[in-house]
């Protein structure tokens, strides 16, 4: 029998959420704590433009200067805004070998948030990565109008893989390793300051039947965020695998869900709770220690998953994709929070987690040169409280790591 | 039960006080009237009595209300009044669950989405519209008839025999002939249930539940249709998905209509249920019947009023379709990325619907 009584919604927490979709546009949606409202679009950037569609975006999420990157269709870059939707800088990638964008897109991109060639509130660093595996590091001066920016970037280049294609890529909380992984293409790490591969993994064993499922990967993280050896990908044969770098080169665990690929992974920040989404728009949270599903996210979630985000702070992620809707889930009683219909195909979400603290401070229209010289004062203050806390992390490292033993010795005994 | 409970409650008490208690049983049955129910009474034939009774008089009570209606309606119309408001059924379709999907017409973001779509090549006419029909593995009986009636309704359909091909390969080698569209007949002890229709080069797939078939020879006073291009009619496509699915049943078909042809396509979709018709029409002018009253009879003795009547002939397969999936990119079972996938979770109200 269906359910009649309607499960009450504990409304929505105050959170901001910028959107990305087919047609470029970028829509923010805002939902304000205090009354339970249900979120709402409240701003809209860009014109509805197909080769301005967005593949890819990033953002740098800190209360002073955020700063977000889209990567375009087109083969642009842009860096805006994420506060009013400004432009600050726009580059085109380069690609030496392949003379136009055409099979050639932008999978993955990343903003770096620490200091890396002397960035300052100026200008920032960006990796970016093309389905044909060139990973490219750029170093990008901004300014405040448009005209002069794009020409000072200096660029390096390396190529990711051979064959393939790089479906996926990411960056590490410490932003000094990336994985790229693909169709074809084994998860391989990279060191971001050598630009040196480090590592990279070796395909499962054939199965009893001697079938080899070719390598596929649609989807990959890292898990935890003072930890860069182990990751979670997911595979285009519905399998979801758990990487120990230190450990060895086939997968820790590795287990399926469902019938349609993995489209996209999230981690927790406790370190082993995952979040899957796949093709058909089922949604699920995951133990990853022992490779338990800890339960579905049932809603009337009908298209592909695109991407989905936990929110850095709450115990809340969003999800959204080929259905057009972004919608928010509370994480512990996995209850869909609100659904927004966005009208297109979206790409990605992410989470401007510190835009309340930011509204309660400064109105960022104000911000002229003047005040700019002071952000940068304060964002090295902000800068050495970070490095603080990674002194702070690297003790949890240690214990993390004892932790993760105990976890492997639990996943052997499954096993 | 109330009355039965209170009985053996008196029961001790019957014999002390049996008279006031009879004009109590009395007071209790002109009261409880409306509580009681026929079905409450044990004894059958008395139940059927008081049912058939309380039927008769329900359908006496709605005669009279539809006559005081209608008369009230005349009067009204004499008196050169407003006639008091029609009532209107409460239907499925008009208390359907509110949908926000639903496309309004003041939307810009969905018209620049049009415009970029996959569709939008063929419904610009920038392409002609090029179908590849073919069928499952095994094929007998209906289904070829079943095709043979398609090819006749859509124009520059051709057929190829599916053999023991893939559908990707097939699917690659339209794309390299340049159709615009691929259609897959799927049988099942020899009688088609599912329509696959395949974009190209890169549109989406949808999968249909193929139900009700009836081919053009098993309908009475089909008529034969010709070779123009038909007009085609959709209706209620209304929220997104449906929008999407209805243009990619509008690109299955020529974007120029020769209307001498009087040949009309329609897909009508009800409750996610899309209904398939084609149709052949005619005008003609009929003389209106004359009315009796002699006033008007001299008046209109010399140009006799005209009135131009529809007529519709039916020809071609008659059969309905339901969406189950559709699916982003070309045919593609075990990579494929759903738009939207039918699931048993969305089927728990009955006034929801997707299309």
């Amino acid at each position: 029998m269906p359910r009649t009584t309607t499960v009450e919604s504990s409304g929505c927490p105050p959170l901001r959420a910028l959107t990305f979709d087919i047609l470029g546009l970028i829509k923010v949606v805002e939902a304000k704590g205090e009354q339970k409202e249900a979120p709402k679009v409240v701003e809209k950037w860009g014109e509805p433009d197909a080769s301005r569609c967005v593949l890819a975006a990033s953002l740098v999420d800190r209360e002073f200067d955020p700063l977000l990157g889209v990567a375009r269709k087109s083969g642009k870059i842009e860096v805006v805004s994420p506060v009013n939707g400004d432009v600050r800088a726009s580059i085109s990638i380069e690609s030496q070998n392949h003379p136009g964008l055409a099979d050639n897109s932008i999978v993955g991109l990343h903003l770096f948030k620490g200091e890396r060639l002397g960035s300052s509130s100026r200008s920032c660093n960006l990796l970016t990565c093309t389905s044909k595996g060139q990973a490219n590091m750029t170093y990008v001066k901004m300014s405040k109008s448009l005209e002069d920016s794009g020409g000072e970037s200096t660029q390096t280049t390396w190529n990711v893989c051979g064959s393939g294609s790089i479906l996926c890529s990411k960056v590490d909380a410490d932003e000094s390793y990336a994985l790229f992984g693909g169709k074809g293409v084994e998860v391989n790490i990279w060191d971001l300051n050598q630009c040196a591969k480090v590592w990279s993994a070796k395909s499962p064993a054939k199965n009893s039947l001697g079938i080899f499922t070719p390598t596929w990967f649609t989807s990959a993280t890292f898990l935890c965020k003072d930890d860069h050896r182990k990751f979670v990908a997911g595979t285009n044969s519905h399998q979801v695998r758990l990487y120990d770098i230190s450990a060895q080169r086939r997968p820790v665990v590795s287990f399926d869900f469902r019938e349609t690929p993995i489209k996209a992974v999230a981690e927790d920040v406790d370190g082993h709770t995952i979040y899957i989404g796949n093709g058909s728009g089922d949604l699920a949270s995951f133990d990853i220690r022992t490779g338990q599903l800890l339960g579905s996210f049932l809603g009337k979630c009908s298209g592909s998953i695109r991407s989905i985000v936990k929110h850095p702070e709450l115990p809340v992620i969003a999800s959204c994709g080929l259905d057009s809707y972004l919608r928010i889930w509370d994480v512990k009683s996995r209850q869909l929070l609100s659904a927004v219909f966005l009208k297109q195909h979206l790409n990605s979400v992410v989470f401007d987690s510190k835009f309340s603290t930011r509204e309660a401070q400064v109105p960022p229209q104000q911000q002229d040169t003047y005040e700019a010289l002071q952000t940068e004062e304060e964002e090295e203050k902000t800068v050495k409280r970070k490095k603080a806390s990674k002194e702070h992390s690297g003790s949890k490292k240690l214990k993390t790591k004892k932790k993760s033993k105990r976890s492997k010795g639990d996943s052997n005994d499954i096993a | 039960m109330g009355r039965k409970r209170n009985l053996s409650e008196d029961g001790g008490r019957e014999d002390e006080e049996e008279k006031p208690m009879k004009e109590r049983r009395v007071k209790e049955k002109q009261e409880g009237r409306e509580s009681m129910r026929p079905s409450m009474i044990k004894n059958k034939e008395k139940r059927a009595a008081v049912h058939a009774k309380l039927k008769q008089q329900k359908k006496v009570e709605k005669r009279k209300k539809v006559k005081a209606r209608e008369a009230a309606e005349k009067k009204a119309l004499e008196l050169g009044e407003e006639p008091p408001p029609k009532m209107v059924p409460r239907t499925i379709e008009n208390t359907r669950e509110s949908d926000e999907t639903i496309c309004l017409p003041d939307d810009e973001e969905l018209f620049a989405g049009n415009d970029v779509d996959e569709f939008s090549a063929v419904l610009k006419n920038e392409r002609s519209p090029k179908i590849l029909i073919t069928t499952s593995r095994y094929n007998s009986t209906r289904g070829p008839a079943f095709i043979s009636d398609l090819i006749s309704v859509i124009p520059n359909a051709h057929y190829y025999k599916r053999g023991t091909y893939d559908l990707k390969k097939i699917v690659q080698y339209a794309n390299e002939k340049e159709f615009t569209s691929v259609i897959v007949v799927h049988t099942n002890r020899r009688e088609p249930d599912a329509l696959l229709v395949i974009g190209l080069p890169d549109g989406p797939t949808a999968h249909f539940k193929l139900s009700k078939l009836m081919l053009r020879k098993d309908i009475k006073n089909h008529g034969k249709p010709t070779s123009h291009k038909p007009e085609l009619v959709l209706t209620n496509f209304t929220t997104r998905l449906g929008h999407r699915v209805g243009r990619m049943i509008q690109s299955l078909f020529p974007q120029d209509p020769e209307f001498r042809g009087r040949r009309v396509v329609t897909f009508h979709n009800q409750r996610d249920f899309i209904f398939f018709r084609h149709h052949r029409y005619i005008f003609e002018t009929k003389e209106s019947k004359q009315k009796e009253s002699k006033g008007q009879k001299s008046k209109d003795e010399k140009n006799p009023p005209e009135r131009t009547i529809a007529r519709l002939q039916e020809c071609g397969p008659r059969f309905t379709l339901k969406l189950i999936s559709l699916q982003h990119g070309t045919f593609d079972t075990k990579g494929g990325e759903y738009e939207w996938v039918h699931k048993p979770e969305m089927d728990t109200s009955r006034r929801r619907f997707f299309l």
